[in-house]
């Protein structure tokens, strides 16, 4: 784990991986912003910018929660698996990942950018999407098993030549979250290629819906975590060292990955607490294990303020909270510390929220709501996106050989960011609580006054929620600049690839979490306490399949 | 070792809330949709006044309304929601309430709620359903007493008549056919009549005109009206029964 020269075809792969999702980035934050104008009656029109308004929530939530994401995780695995083992990776398996991951995303870009896949990045049937949407989607996640079965054989050659030394907990955090992958897109594999496709093709007539529902939030949950794990992975191993100290525990860290690896894909009927063909006693079940699966994120908020306070009191720090005042909030040079920190300040709201959606009945209030937008960008456009796109700048920094650009404004960004989702989700709270539906146009009908069921009660939420979603924008707006300007700059640097690398500063050795196997084993056993009963519910309730519908005809069509 | 401790005390907390989870479903009996294994999905909606104050009605979601729309009930009732889907998923939360139920095609869900407060509940379709999915809405009242209006009987129409057309394709989730004020422009003495468009042309409504209306709902659009209208492939025998029915209505 020292700086590292790294081979041309790898640099070339991250920064395609790094750069292409980058640009339809664009497209998703820009429809983000069409949102809250659409919602709050600014925009009052089915249509904006020849995007119609179901078609453009489709492309944000695609492009910026599916590829985005994916991309990156993908992208920052190859760099960490690289820095830490010290070994080059099999471009055999790298360039046919980043292959099938390219072509799959312009599969289902196309449908989408056609109006032939308004279904939302959920894709719930009957609502029926282009063939094309749903095979790009297998695509796409095929690609990125690919880049990870080409780690495996790198990593066991690294355990062989290193006996007895622990896994670098980077690279333990990285297999944690295609473990969670891997286990998550399994399901969904089987919703896509065994039901939709076939479906979507005509070559079945009807599709069963509580199944495929089911399977999709088998994958729907892991998937949160699967976003999450990689900025975990900053959090444990970069963030304690940009605060100027030391990892406050190595086995917090350990014991988290390994925890998610069990706990994060047994829950996901807390997504389907509304839902009839599944009874309340495997509800309660999943409930009970989401709360289980708090116990990582409290243990990391724990470890992450003590490893800062750590840094913190290294830098002349004092005191029980005057040593917060030392942290390198706008350290130009230690900018990612600022990318981390603010994504850790808004996460811990979507925590809070998340216990609270996870509270078996106190799922009615909110589900379906505002409330639930709310919740989810304080999670995964909260840390996970601040940390993604600070990675993003990172890797394109280090990899192009090129200087940040706009260093005083970069450091700002995360900031700004913070600010207008606080307040984005503030509106979206109260609306939420009030009544008011997610993805809707609301434009037309809640909040228009021309409109029978015009709600002005829900109108100023509304425009809090566009105001923060504004103030999201411009930051955005402000780290294209410095992205792409970073990007277009002389090269002033060798290309290297050189991580923030945090110490531990209790380092136990607990041999528990050192070890990927019986976790896996404790994955498997909880799955089948969790899923082989509501499996089995569906099948004895047998329920009638539905043909597919387009989202703009209510009759369905004719087969 | 500390971190040890701030484990168990974050074990300690999740557990404390699955306590008073458990709790609030024992003492309170507030709990979540189950699964119903009994009742088939039905297509049509029906209100049963079973005694006073007690109701069961079965609502039929469908793109992009609820059926029965409008629902009267005494202040007071009790009223047992059976929920049917004809078509995609959709979700149904009566604002104000606890009531919040996904409809799922294939299955029937329940929710049992009291109306103890007087006034107009709305009820929000809150699942994506399709591209007029912010129309689809409905109306709870619940007063002293309790009104016999006829529009929430459920009588099945007379088959492929026009009016009949006019639900099937979801038309009247928009337009009215009695003049109440709604997305669209309500069908009510519209043949014959002189429009006035947004780019400020008037013309008279004729047969060519309501045909092309419904096949390029764009071409002309209608002053104070958003143009919203989804394009849809109706066959020409359907459209001619449609566009002859919305003749007749004065």
């Amino acid at each position: 784990m020292t700086r590292t020269e790294i081979e041309p075809g790898l640099r070339r792969i991250i920064l395609i991986e790094i750069v292409f999702p980058m640009l339809l980035l664009v497209l998703g934050i820009t429809t983000g912003l069409l949102q809250v104008l659409y919602r709050a009656g600014v925009i009052r029109s089915q249509s904006f910018l020849g995007i119609e308004y179901y078609q453009g929530l489709t492309l944000h939530g695609a492009i910026n929660a599916i590829v985005f994401t994916t991309f990156f995780a993908v992208a920052f695995g190859h760099a960490v698996i690289r820095f830490y083992t010290g070994k080059p990776l099999l471009l055999r398996w790298a360039w046919p990942s980043l292959i099938l991951m390219v072509v799959g995303t312009l599969a289902a870009a196309i449908p989408m950018l056609a109006g032939k896949a308004s279904v939302l990045y959920t894709f719930y049937p009957p609502l029926k999407a282009h063939p094309a949407f749903y095979i790009g989607l297998v695509l796409l996640v095929v690609g990125s098993w690919v880049a990870f079965f080409g780690w495996i054989p790198t990593y066991r050659s690294w355990l062989r030549e290193n006996p007895g030394k622990k896994t670098p907990l980077a690279v333990t955090g990285i297999f944690a979250t295609f473990i969670v992958w891997f286990i998550a897109t399994l399901p969904v594999a089987v919703e896509i290629i065994f039901l939709l496709i076939p479906w979507s093709l005509g070559m079945t007539k009807t599709v069963n819906v509580p199944l495929a529902r089911m399977l999709f939030w088998f994958f729907g949950h892991p998937l949160v975590y699967f976003w999450l794990l990689p900025a975990y992975v900053m959090y444990y191993t970069m963030l304690p060292k940009l605060a100027g100290g030391k990892l406050y525990s190595d086995f917090a860290g350990r014991f988290t990955f390994m925890w998610l690896v069990a706990f994060s894909a047994p829950i996901g009927i807390h997504h389907q607490y509304t839902e009839p063909a599944i009874s309340t006693t495997w509800k309660s079940v999943h409930a009970f294990f989401t709360l289980l699966v708090a116990i990582p994120s409290l243990v990391t908020a724990f470890t992450l303020a003590a490893s800062m306070e750590h840094g913190a009191l290294q830098r002349g720090g004092e005191g029980l909270f005057g040593w917060w005042k030392k942290l390198p909030f706008l350290d130009r040079e230690r900018w990612m510390f600022s990318y981390l920190f603010a994504g850790l300040f808004i996460f811990i709201f979507g925590g809070i929220t998340g216990i609270i959606n996870a509270s078996y009945n106190l799922d009615t209030v909110v589900h379906n709501t505002a409330w639930m937008p709310a919740h989810f960008h304080q999670t995964v456009a909260g840390p996970v996106f601040l940390a993604y796109i600070g990675g993003s700048l990172l890797l394109v920094s280090l990899l192009s050989g090129r200087e940040i650009a706009w260093k005083g404004l970069n450091v700002w960004i995360p900031y700004i960011w913070t600010l207008g989702i606080m307040v984005f989700s503030t509106g979206l709270f109260i609306g939420g609580v009030a009544g008011e539906p997610r993805r809707t146009n609301m434009g037309l009908s809640y909040t228009n006054p021309n409109s029978p069921l015009y709600q002005p009660a829900w109108k100023i939420a509304k425009l809090v929620g566009t105001l923060g979603g504004i103030i999201m924008f411009t930051a955005m707006v402000l780290f294209f600049i410095v992205f792409f300007a970073t990007l277009l700059r002389k090269k002033t640097n060798e290309s290297v690839l050189d991580l923030p690398v945090s110490e531990p500063l209790h380092d136990e050795d607990v041999p528990a979490v050192q070890s990927f196997r019986p976790w896996l084993v404790a994955a498997a056993i909880l799955l089948i306490v969790a899923y082989t009963a509501p499996f089995l519910e569906l099948a004895k309730g047998n329920y009638k399949g539905a043909p597919p519908y387009n989202p703009g005809n209510p009759v369905a069509e004719s087969r | 070792m500390l971190e040890k401790r701030i484990l168990f005390a974050a074990t300690l907390f999740a557990l404390s809330i699955a306590g008073v989870i458990a709790l609030s479903v024992r003492l309170f009996g507030i709990d979540l949709p189950t699964c119903l294994t009994d009742v088939r999905p039905f297509s049509d909606a029906k209100v049963i006044e079973q005694g006073p104050n007690r109701y069961e009605v079965h609502y039929v979601a469908k793109m992009w309304k609820f059926e029965p729309a409008d629902l009267n009930v005494e202040t007071g009732s009790t009223v047992d929601i059976y929920l049917s889907t004809a078509d995609v998923t959709h979700g149904m939360q009566i604002i104000g309430t606890n009531v919040n139920l996904m409809a799922v095609p294939g299955a029937v869900n329940y929710a049992r709620v009291k109306f103890d407060k007087a006034g107009d509940y709305l009820v929000v379709c809150n699942e994506y359903c399709g591209i007029q999915h912010h129309n689809m809405a409905g109306r709870i009242h619940v007063g002293a007493s309790r009104p016999h209006s006829a529009d929430e009987a459920s009588a099945p129409l007379a088959p492929s008549s026009g009016k009949d057309l006019l639900e099937k394709y979801g038309c009247t989730a928009c337009h009215s056919l009695d003049g109440t004020p709604a997305p669209g422009p309500t069908f009510k003495g519209l043949y014959g009549s002189q429009r006035t468009l947004a780019d400020g042309k008037t013309l008279t409504v004729t047969d060519d005109y309501l045909r092309e209306s419904i096949e390029k709902p764009d071409a002309k659009i209608v002053k104070g009206f958003d143009p919203v209208m989804p394009t849809m492939t109706i066959p020409a025998d359907e459209l001619h029964a449609i566009v002859e029915y919305l003749e007749t209505i004065k």
